[in-house]
């Protein structure tokens, strides 16, 4: 029951707060739950009804989609590089394999200052600020380790015995990676794929330097802009900060499993 | 056959090498040359400086007390983290037909963005309308309403770091949890036939079987709060009170435009880390056997 007070409470204040109209919100005593139920932040946000919020609701609907864009194009190119990055780990033999894999697990614990200057020089070289595609490599470079553990993982947990019935029937490697291997490796890619969404999503540091207008920032940018100068009344700015969770909470609820063992992986060695 | 495969496997790595090796290894080099080349200047001065980047950083105040918020940051982040890990740990240990959709509840906090969960304990601690005041209160704790991230500086750095804290803890629950479910019921069989208490179980058979779980939690633990920076830039903007390194290093490079004090300031986070996480490694991890 603690458990669940401590982690639901702060977002139940949130949803409270963002149900509330700023008037009740800002309002002694403190009100626990929102009576009556006030739904016009939502309405103002999503441009539904109107208001008068200037660019705010555009602002946040843009980069929702930038978000959106950002963390799907992440998890397609990370899970794509992992699966044959993992699958060589797991099942060939090749000189300097060790060396490889280690480095590349090692890479997990270099911060986000090691690379972060560089990246924002090499970014502006390759006119990559400002675009989908400058978030998705820079993405991709952090999240690949660990999504190559977790297949390399789950690749390793599988019997060799399926592969090599496969391959007496004349199959190549690839052919038994895609017919034999992944069909059966679904949960630890689902694994991969939402963790490494969970990650984009929350990316905040590194879009805060490659982007600087709503081309490509995030909704993580656009909600710290626009909560630093403490000029929206804060149960409109719950109200935007529920729109910024909606998405990796309904995520992290239905792939709870997934997101367990992929966090997991390996842990228990 | 042999060497086809070996074709095949260096194929198959290219794009991993490729990104790595140009997205990861290569900044990461530039970052360490460069702390002891680039000057500050409007052109790009390219001499080798020494240590003057890292002498230039450590003498402005800001900057230094930078250095001691993060270890405040990293002590209570590590120690409330892991204890708080261990405890919920326990407590899911009962399997039940509660715990999966218990288990989805706490690892919500993991999953969302630290800007926003910042945003939403940011009220918690106002000090009009939060709820901290209005429970401390009620229960008697506070005689008056507290202005929580202003005043007390160690109480700020403590309150920041329980917003990262929070968002930790899920990942310490699931590692720690990972590592209880591998102890066998019959040691405790064992134990208790041998009249241990409870406490006797915790601490001589669950302690030390969890020591490779506690390792992992303890070393997330602290590259999080060591690299801080969402849950300050958010509650307390560019205070220096509060900022940490990482805090720093962001203004030093794109608000002063001092890249080479910034290069400094990342390459000691990034040996602090490797170096800290590997002495945790050594000194907490112990391989246990069943």
């Amino acid at each position: 029951m603690l458990v669940v007070i401590w982690s639901l409470f702060p977002l139940y204040w949130g949803l409270s707060t963002s149900l509330m109209s700023s008037g009740a919100a800002d309002s002694l005593p403190v009100h626990y739950y929102p009576h009556p139920l006030y739904l016009s932040n939502y309405g103002q946000l999503l441009n539904l009804q109107h208001a008068n919020l200037g660019t705010l609701p555009y602002q946040l609907r843009q980069s929702l989609l930038n978000s959106t864009i950002e963390s799907v194009g992440t998890t397609v190119l990370t899970v794509f590089v992992a699966i044959f990055a993992a699958y060589a780990f797991a099942r060939l033999e090749f000189r300097f394999k060790r060396i490889i894999l280690v480095t590349t697990i090692a890479t997990l614990l270099l911060p986000a200052y090691a690379t972060l200057l560089p990246l924002y020089k090499l970014m502006t070289s390759w006119n990559l600020v400002n675009t989908y595609l400058g978030i998705i490599l820079t993405n991709t470079s952090g999240f690949l380790p660990l999504a190559i553990w977790i297949l390399y993982n789950y690749f390793q947990g599988l019997p060799k015995e399926l592969e090599e019935a496969a391959f007496i029937d004349g199959a190549r490697p690839l052919e038994a990676l895609a017919r034999v291997i992944l069909p059966l490796s679904l949960p630890g890619i689902a694994a991969a794929a939402a963790v490494t969404f969970l990650f984009s999503w929350s990316q905040f540091l590194f879009p805060l330097i490659l982007t600087t207008d709503l081309r490509s920032e995030p909704a993580t940018v656009v909600i710290a802009a626009l909560y630093g100068p403490r000029l929206v009344a804060f149960s409109l700015m719950a109200a935007a900060g529920m729109l910024a969770i909606a998405v990796p909470a309904a995520l992290a609820l239905l792939l709870n499993r997934y997101i367990v063992s992929g966090l997991t992986a390996g842990a228990t060695k | 056959m042999r060497s086809q495969r070996q074709r095949l496997a260096y194929i198959l790595l290219a794009p991993l090498a490729l990104f790595i090796g140009a997205l990861t290894l290569y900044p990461t080099a530039v970052t360490t040359v460069e702390a002891f080349f680039r000057e500050y200047s409007l052109v790009n001065n390219h001499n080798f400086v020494g240590l003057k980047n890292f002498h230039d950083a450590f003498s402005t105040p800001a900057i230094r007390q930078s250095f001691v918020n993060t270890g405040i940051y990293v002590l209570s982040g590590t120690v409330l983290s892991v204890v708080l890990g261990i405890a919920f740990a326990l407590l899911l240990r009962q399997r039940s037909r509660w715990r999966a959709p218990l288990l989805a509840l706490v690892v919500l906090p993991w999953a969302l963005p630290p800007v926003v969960e910042a945003l939403l304990w940011s009220r918690i601690y106002d000090p009009t309308f939060g709820p901290l005041n209005g429970v401390l209160k009620s229960i008697g704790l506070i005689s008056h309403n507290q202005v929580w991230l202003g005043s007390n500086r160690w109480e700020a750095l403590v309150l920041i770091e329980l917003v990262q804290v929070w968002q930790t803890t899920p990942l310490c629950v699931l590692l720690i949890l990972a590592a209880l479910q591998l102890i066998p019921s019959e040691l405790y069989e064992a134990g208790a036939v041998d009249g241990a208490s409870a406490w006797h179980g915790f601490r001589y058979i669950t302690l030390p079987l969890l020591r490779p779980g506690i390792t992992i939690a303890m070393v997330a633990a602290i590259t999080a709060s060591l690299n801080i920076f969402d849950q300050p830039y958010i509650l307390t903007g560019d205070a220096s009170a509060s900022a940490s390194v990482g805090v720093q290093t962001y203004l030093v490079s794109f608000q002063n435009l001092n890249f080479g004090e910034g290069y400094a300031l990342s390459l000691i986070m990034t040996l602090a880390t490797a170096a800290i996480s590997l002495l945790v490694l050594r000194l907490v991890y112990r391989r246990v056997e069943f």
